[in-house]
C-alpha cells in the first residue's frame, strides 16, 4: 500500500461518508473561527469610543457593549449548531471504518487467524485508538481551514492599521510553529515512555496478586514490594518528566501571546503618544494575537496528525484480507443510526450442491516453533460417514481440521468439494455446508438465541430439534429464562460442557451436510459425549441431521462409532482405517486406545462416588 | 467433568454485599490514613506554596502595567519611560506563565511521591492479608484497587494544587484588584462571578447523565467487539459475519443517539458559558465607559478591567471541570480505604513455637472441620490424616470435593473450625509465619510466571534483593519479615540456580535462552510452555529448605515427552520431602504412600496405596 496516498484516499473518503453534514458543518465551524475578527472591530470601536478619539457618546459605547454580546450570542449559536451537525458525520466515519475493517476480518477471504494480533484487547485498541486518529485528522483539517482564514483576515485588518506591527508579529508566531513541530516529536517519546512504565506498573501488580499464594507461601513480600518501590520510581520519573514537556508546549504558547502584547506595547509607543494609533487599536491587536496562537497550534497538530493517520491506516489494513487495501478501508458501506440495517439473511439458502465428497490432499501447515504443525496430510470424507481424527496431545488434530476449514493458512495442500478445487475453504465451507464446533468456543454477551442463531433465519422447531441433538435441552429448560437467558461474561456464567453443547447446537441449527466437531472431552464427561453422538447418529440415520461428521476425540463413544479413524502422530497420518483394524495394526492406536481404557476408567470411579 | 455450580462459585455470590458493609463502617480512619500518606515533606510543601502565590500574583500585577502605559501615552510621557513600562509588562507576564509550569512541576512530583507511597502501602497490606480475601477478588480488581483508584486521587491532587487552588486564588486577586480601583464595578464582578458559579455548577450536574449514557454506550460497542474479535474464528465458521457487522451497526447506532443528546447538552453548555463571558465582559466595559464619561475612570483603567476579564474565563472554566474529578477522587479514597479497613482474620501466635529445622516433616489432622465465615456450608468435616515424615499422600476427589481446602489447611492459608493441624507435631496456630513459610511449600497448579527475568521468577525476587535487612520497611506486618533475616546471596546464587534448574530437567531450556537466568520471560509467561512453567514451579520448590511440598497437580493434558520430564522431577521433589498430592492423573498416585478419597467434604476412604488398589478404588 503506498502509504501517503492511503491516508489522504481515507481522509477524502471519510469527509464524504456524509458530504451534507461534512460540508454544512464544515462551513459552521470555519465561522466560527471567523467570528473573532468581527468581535475584534466591535472592541476597536468600543475603545475608541470609550477613550473619546470619535466623538460620540455614552450612548454609542453602550450600543457597542450590546454588539459585542450580539456577536458572542452568533459565535454560541454556531458553535452548538455545528457540534450537533457534527455528531453525525463523526459517528458515521468511525463506524465506516470499524465496520468495514470487521466486514473484512469476518467474511473477506483468506484465514484471519494470521491478521488478527495475539490479543483480542490489542486488536480493539486498534479499532478504537487508530480509527480514532484518522477521524480525528479529518475533524481538524476544517480547523485548518479556519485558522487559516481568521490568519489571513487578522493580518489584512492589522496590517491597514500598522503594517510594522503586524509584520513583526509574525516572529513570536513563527517561532512557536518551530517549536511545535519540534516538541512534538519528543513529547510523544516522552508520553510513549511514561505509558509504558505506567503499563509495566499495572502488569507487576495483577501479576504480583495473581500468584498471591506463591508469594505468600514463599514469603518474598519484602522481595516483592522493593520490586514494586522500583518499578513506581521509574514510572514517577517518567510522568513527571511527560507532565513537564506538555506544559512547556502549553506555556511556551501562553508566553507568545503575552510576548506579542509586549511587542505591540514596545512598538506602538510613539504613535500612541501622537494618536496615530489608537486605544482601540491597541485593544483590537491583543484580541486578535491571543486568537492568532491558534494558527501554529493547529498546524502543528496537523502536520503530527497526517503521519499518524498513515500508520493507523496501515495498522487496520493490516486486520484486512491481503487482498484489500486503503480503498476497502474507506468504502461507503453505510451506516443506519435511524432503523436496523438489512438482515443478514432473511431464509435459509437452496442447497444446490449436496456433499458426496469432501477430499484434501498434501495439507502441510508449519507452525513457527519447532517441529509442530501438520505435514503432507490426506483426508477423504464421503456422505453418510462418521470420521475421527485421534492422537496425543501436539499432535495437530486441532490444526488439521483449523486448516481444512481455512482457518489457518495452508503452506501446501488442497481441498475439493465433490470433486472440484475449493479456491477459498475459508469462505467455501461455512453453513449450510459445513458448521463448526470448536475447541475453545466462545459465546458473546447475548440471550442464548441470539449465541445460537447469529443471524440464522431457522424457525423455532428446528432451534430446538438442534437443541435437543447435542444434549443441551435440560439445560435450557432450568435456565431462568429459557432462550432468552444472557450468557457470556456479561450474563449467566455457563460451565464449560454447558458452553461446548451450545456449540455443537449453534452449528446443529445450521443443517450442514459436514458437522465438524473439536475435541468436546475438555468439558464433557464420557456419558454425555456419548449421548452426544448417539442422538447425532440417530438423526443422520433419519435423515435430519449432518449427512457426515468429522469429530476429533480420543473417547471411546466416537471411536467405536467411526466408520474411519485417522491418527495423527507429530503432524503426520500414522494410520486410517475403521476402529477394529487399526486396534491390529497401529501400534499408536494400540498405546492411545489403552491410555483411553485407563482414563476413562477413573472418570467412571468418581461419577460412581458421585452418585453414591 | 460437568459440575455447573461448584461450592466456590456460590460462596462468591453470597460474600460480597458482607464485605461490603463492612468496608463502609471504618471509613473516617481509612480516610485519614489515606490523606496523611499523600501528604508531602515540609520543604517540598513550602516550595508548593511559593511557587503557586507566584502563579497567582504575578499575572495579576501585568495588566496593571498596561494601565499605565496606555494613560501614560494619552497624557504624552517619555518614549523611555513607556518602554520601560512595556518590558515590565513584558517581564511579570512572562513570569507568571514559568510560574504556573514551575507549579505544574512540583505539584506533579508529590502527587506522584505521595501516590506512590500509598499504592505501596496499598500493595503491602493486600499481601499481608489472607487467602480468604484473596480469594474474591481477582487480579483485575486488585489492580483497580492498588493503582486505578490511587491513579485517580494522584490526577486529583495535580489537579485540585493547579485548577483550584491558582484558579480560585487568582479569581479572588481580580475581584480584590478590581474593587480598588472601583467598589461599585468590584461589587458587580463579585456579584457576577457567583451567579455564574451557581449556575455553571447547576448546568454542569445536568450534562453528567447524558455523558454517562455515552461512555456506557461507548464500552458497550467496545465491549461487543472485543467478545466478537477474539470469536472471530467461531463466526467465521459459522457464516455469521455479515450478521455481526450489522449487530456493530446497531450499537454504533446507540452510541450515535447517545452522543447526540450529549452534544447538544455540551454545546448548550459552553454556547451559554461564551455568552455569559460576553455578557460579563460587556457589563463591565460599560461601566467603565460610564465611569470615564463621568470621569471617574481612565481609559487605562478601561482597558485593565478588560484583560481582567479575559483572565476570569480559563479559571472558571478550569474549576467546573474539576468536579467530576473531585468526586471520582472521592470514590477512590473511600474505596482505598476500604481496602486498608480490612484485617487479617488469622490470629498471629504470641508465643510462636519453632519448626524442625531440616528434614521432612510429619503432618498430622485430627477432626478437622472447615467453613467460610460468614457462611453455612460446611466445606470440611472430620477430616483425620496423618502422615509420616517423608511419606506421600495422594488426596483423589472431584473439583468442589473440598481436597484443595485440606491441602491448604497444611499451608495455614485457613484455620480449622474444629480439630487441629500440626506439622512436624507442632500445631500451625502455634507456629510463626515466617518459620512455616520455610518449611512448608506449595507448587500450584497455575504457574503465575511474571514479565521478569528467570532469575527473579525462580526466586520471586528476592535473589537482586540481597541489600534488604529485615528492618528495611515498616509497612509490612512484622512477622513477614523474619523470612528475609537469611542472606539471599547464598542462596539464590547463579550456581545454585543452574543446578536447579538441571534438577528439573530443564537444563536445555536455560542453555537456548539467548541471556541465561537474565532473559526476561514475556507477559503472562509468554514464550513459556504449560510444561516448562510447571517445572519452572518445581525449580521454584527445590530453591526452598522445605520439609513439606503440597503439590496441586496440573490437570491439563500435556504432550508426552513433558510429561516425562515432569514425572521424573515430581519424583526428584518428592524423595527426601514430605508430600501432599493433589492427583488429577491415576498414574500420580503410583509414587504415593497414602491415598484418601475426598467427596463432600470428607474423607471417604484413606489408607496406604496398596490396601486400596486390593479393595479396588484404583483399577
Amino acid at each position: 500500500m503506498n502509504r501517503p496516498r492511503g491516508v489522504w484516499l481515507v481522509i477524502g473518503r471519510l469527509a464524504m461518508v456524509t458530504p451534507s453534514r461534512y460540508l454544512g458543518g464544515g462551513v459552521l465551524w470555519v465561522l466560527l473561527f471567523v467570528a473573532p475578527l468581527l468581535s475584534g472591530l466591535v472592541l476597536q470601536a468600543l475603545f475608541d469610543s470609550i477613550s473619546g478619539e470619535r466623538t460620540a457618546s455614552l450612548d454609542a459605547a453602550l450600543w457597542l457593549c450590546a454588539a459585542f454580546v450580539a456577536v458572542e450570542l452568533v459565535r454560541g449559536g454556531l458553535f452548538w449548531s455545528a457540534l450537533v451537525l457534527w455528531a453525525y458525520w463523526w459517528n458515521g466515519a468511525g463506524t465506516t471504518l470499524r465496520a468495514n475493517t470487521l466486514r473484512s476480518i469476518l467474511t473477506a477471504r483468506g484465514p484471519a487467524k494470521s491478521r488478527l494480533p495475539h490479543s483480542s484487547g490489542e486488536a480493539v485498541a486498534r479499532f478504537r485508538d487508530d480509527v480514532n486518529d484518522l477521524v480525528m485528522v479529518t475533524d481538524q483539517l476544517v480547523d485548518l481551514i479556519g485558522a487559516i482564514l481568521f490568519a489571513a483576515g487578522a493580518f489584512a485588518i492589522m496590517a491597514s492599521i500598522d503594517p510594522v506591527i503586524t509584520v513583526v508579529l509574525v516572529l513570536p508566531l513563527t517561532v512557536i510553529a518551530v517549536l511545535n513541530r519540534m516538541l512534538r516529536v519528543v513529547i510523544a517519546r516522552i508520553h510513549r515512555r511514561a505509558r509504558q512504565l505506567g503499563a509495566v506498573v499495572t502488569a507487576y501488580i495483577g501479576e504480583t496478586f495473581a500468584g498471591v499464594l506463591a508469594i505468600k507461601t514463599a514469603g518474598a513480600e519484602q522481595a516483592v514490594l522493593r520490586r514494586l518501590r522500583e518499578h513506581n520510581r521509574r514510572r514517577r520519573d517518567a510522568a513527571v518528566k511527560d507532565r513537564l514537556a506538555m506544559d512547556m508546549l502549553d506555556t511556551a504558547t501562553s508566553a507568545t501571546v503575552e510576548v506579542s502584547v509586549g511587542l505591540v506595547l514596545l512598538l506602538a509607543a510613539p504613535a500612541m503618544r501622537t494618536g496615530e494609533f489608537t486605544v482601540g487599536d491597541f485593544a483590537l491587536f491583543i484580541s486578535y494575537v491571543s486568537w492568532l496562537t491558534m494558527l501554529p497550534r493547529v498546524l502543528g497538530r496537523m502536520l503530527y496528525r497526517v503521519p499518524q493517520g498513515a500508520v493507523a491506516t496501515e495498522r487496520l489494513g493490516r486486520l484486512m484480507a491481503d487482498h484489500e487495501d486503503a480503498d476497502h478501508l474507506s468504502e461507503h458501506a453505510g451506516f443506519w443510526f435511524h432503523s436496523d440495517p438489512p438482515p443478514a439473511m432473511t431464509t435459509t439458502p437452496e442447497r444446490t450442491d449436496p456433499l458426496e465428497t469432501l477430499e484434501a490432499r498434501g495439507l502441510t501447515v508449519v507452525h513457527d516453533d519447532a517441529g509442530r504443525g501438520l505435514h503432507d496430510v490426506d483426508l477423504t470424507l464421503k456422505r453418510g460417514t462418521f470420521t475421527v481424527v485421534t492422537g496425543a496431545v501436539g499432535a495437530g488434530k486441532t490444526t488439521l481440521v483449523r486448516a481444512l476449514l481455512g482457518l489457518l493458512p495452508l503452506d501446501a495442500g488442497s481441498v475439493s468439494w465433490n470433486g472440484r478445487p475449493i479456491d477459498d475453504p475459508g469462505t467455501f465451507l461455512v453453513p449450510d455446508r459445513v458448521a463448526y464446533a470448536g475447541q475453545v468456543p466462545r459465546l458473546f454477551s447475548e440471550s442464548l438465541r441470539e449465541n445460537l442463531l447469529l443471524g440464522w433465519p431457522a424457525p423455532p422447531d428446528s432451534v430446538e430439534a438442534a437443541i435437543e441433538l447435542a444434549v443441551f435441552d435440560d439445560d435450557v429448560a432450568a435456565m431462568p429464562e429459557g432462550m432468552d437467558t444472557v450468557v457470556g461474561s456479561r450474563g449467566v456464567r455457563l460451565s464449560g460442557g454447558q458452553v461446548q453443547r451450545a456449540t455443537a447446537a449453534r452449528a446443529l441449527v445450521r443443517r450442514p451436510d459436514l458437522l465438524v466437531v473439536d475435541d468436546l472431552s475438555s468439558a464433557l464427561d464420557v456419558e454425555t459425549e456419548r449421548r452426544l453422538w448417539n442422538r447425532i447418529g440417530t438423526a443422520t440415520g433419519a435423515g435430519h441431521g449432518p449427512a457426515a461428521l468429522l469429530v476429533v476425540s480420543h473417547r471411546r463413544a466416537a471411536l467405536e462409532r467411526a466408520d474411519q479413524v485417522v491418527i495423527l502422530d507429530r503432524g503426520r497420518v500414522v494410520g486410517v482405517g475403521p476402529l477394529p483394524e487399526l486396534l491390529r495394526d497401529c501400534p499408536e492406536m494400540r498405546r492411545l486406545w489403552s491410555e483411553e481404557l485407563v482414563v476413562e476408567a477413573e472418570e467412571d470411579t468418581q461419577a460412581d462416588q458421585r452418585r453414591g | 467433568m460437568e459440575n455447573p455450580l461448584p461450592a466456590l462459585e456460590r460462596l462468591r455470590s453470597i460474600d460480597f454485599p458482607i464485605m461490603n458493609s463492612q468496608l463502609d463502617a471504618s471509613h473516617p480512619d481509612a480516610r485519614r490514613l489515606v490523606l496523611s500518606t499523600l501528604r508531602p515533606g515540609r520543604r517540598a510543601m513550602f516550595a508548593l506554596v511559593l511557587a503557586v502565590l507566584a502563579a497567582t500574583v504575578l499575572p495579576l500585577v501585568a495588566p496593571l502595567f498596561t494601565r499605565r502605559f496606555v494613560d501614560g501615552a494619552m497624557a504624552g510621557d517619555g518614549l523611555r519611560l513607556l518602554t520601560f513600562i512595556a518590558l515590565g509588562y513584558l517581564g511579570f507576564a512572562v513570569a507568571g506563565q514559568l510560574a504556573r509550569m514551575l507549579t505544574a512541576w512540583l505539584a506533579s512530583r508529590l502527587a506522584w511521591d505521595g501516590t506512590n507511597r500509598l499504592r505501596e502501602l496499598l500493595a503491602a497490606h493486600a499481601l499481608g492479608l489472607d487467602m480468604a480475601y484473596h480469594r474474591q477478588r481477582t487480579p483485575g480488581e486488585m489492580i483497580e484497587r492498588v493503582d486505578g483508584d490511587v491513579d485517580a486521587i494522584a490526577q486529583f491532587v495535580v489537579a485540585f494544587l493547579l485548577d483550584v487552588v491558582v484558579s480560585v486564588l487568582l479569581l479572588f486577586g481580580v475581584v480584590a484588584v478590581v474593587f480598588a480601583v472601583d467598589p461599585r464595578i468590584g461589587a458587580v464582578l463579585l456579584v457576577y462571578c457567583v451567579a455564574l458559579v451557581v449556575g455553571m455548577v447547576r448546568a454542569q450536574r445536568l450534562a453528567v447523565p447524558a455523558a454517562t449514557t455515552v461512555r456506557q454506550r461507548h464500552a458497550a460497542l467496545f465491549g461487543q467487539l472485543e467478545e466478537r474479535l477474539a470469536g472471530a474464528e467461531d463466526i467465521r465458521a459459522n457464516g455469521a459475519g455479515h450478521h455481526v457487522v450489522n449487530r456493530l451497526h446497531q450499537s454504533s447506532a446507540e452510541l450515535y443517539r447517545a452522543d447526540l443528546r450529549a452534544e447538544r447538552i455540551a454545546g448548550g453548555l459552553y454556547a451559554g458559558t461564551t455568552v455569559a463571558f460576553a455578557v460579563g465582559t460587556a457589563l463591565v466595559l460599560g461601566m467603565a465607559a460610564w465611569g470615564h464619561n463621568a470621569g471617574t475612570l481612565t481609559v487605562g483603567t478601561a482597558v485593565l478591567l478588560f484583560q481582567y476579564m479575559q483572565m476570569v474565563r480559563a479559571p472558571f472554566e478550569r474549576l467546573i471541570d474539576q468536579l467530576k474529578n473531585y468526586q471520582k477522587a472521592l470514590a477512590a479514597v473511600s474505596r482505598v480505604g476500604g481496602l486498608l479497613a480490612e484485617q487479617r482474620t488469622l490470629p498471629v501466635p504470641a508465643h510462636p513455637q519453632p519448626l524442625p529445622p531440616v528434614g521432612p516433616l510429619s503432618i498430622d489432622m485430627d477432626g478437622v472441620a472447615f467453613a467460610y465465615p460468614d457462611d453455612d456450608e460446611q466445606i470440611l468435616a472430620d477430616v483425620d490424616l496423618h502422615l509420616a515424615p517423608g511419606e506421600t499422600l495422594g488426596l483423589v476427589g472431584r473439583t468442589g470435593s473440598g481436597k484443595t481446602t485440606i491441602a491448604r489447611m497444611v499451608l495455614r492459608l485457613y484455620d480449622p473450625t474444629a480439630g487441629s493441624v500440626r506439622v512436624g507435631g507442632v500445631d500451625l496456630r502455634d507456629v510463626g509465619l515466617a518459620d512455616l513459610h520455610q518449611r512448608v511449600c506449595v507448587v500450584t497448579q497455575d504457574v503465575q510466571l511474571f514479565a521478569a527475568s528467570v532469575r527473579d521468577n525462580l526466586t520471586l525476587f528476592r535473589a537482586s534483593d540481597s541489600t534488604a535487612s529485615p528492618d528495611a520497611s515498616a509497612d509490612v506486618p512484622p512477622d513477614i519479615d523474619g523470612a528475609m533475616s537469611e542472606t539471599n546471596t547464598d542462596r539464590y546464587s547463579d550456581d545454585r540456580l543452574r543446578s536447579v534448574l538441571a534438577e528439573v530437567g530443564l537444563e536445555d531450556w536455560l542453555d537456548a535462552l539467548p541471556d541465561g537466568l537474565d532473559t526476561v520471560l514475556g507477559p503472562q509467561g509468554e514464550g513459556v510452555s504449560a510444561g516448562e512453567a510447571q517445572l519452572l514451579a518445581f525449580a521454584r520448590a527445590f530453591l526452598t529448605n522445605a520439609g513439606v511440598v503440597v503439590l496441586d497437580e496440573a490437570s491439563s493434558r500435556l504432550d508426552p515427552a513433558t510429561e516425562l520430564r515432569i514425572d521424573a522431577a515430581l519424583d526428584r521433589l518428592l524423595a527426601a520431602r514430605t508430600g501432599v498430592l493433589i492427583a488429577h492423573r491415576l498414574s500420580s498416585l503410583s509414587r504415593v504412600d497414602k491415598i484418601a478419597v475426598v467427596d463432600d467434604g470428607r474423607v471417604m476412604e484413606y489408607g496406604r496405596r496398596a490396601e486400596l488398589d486390593a479393595a479396588g478404588v484404583a483399577r
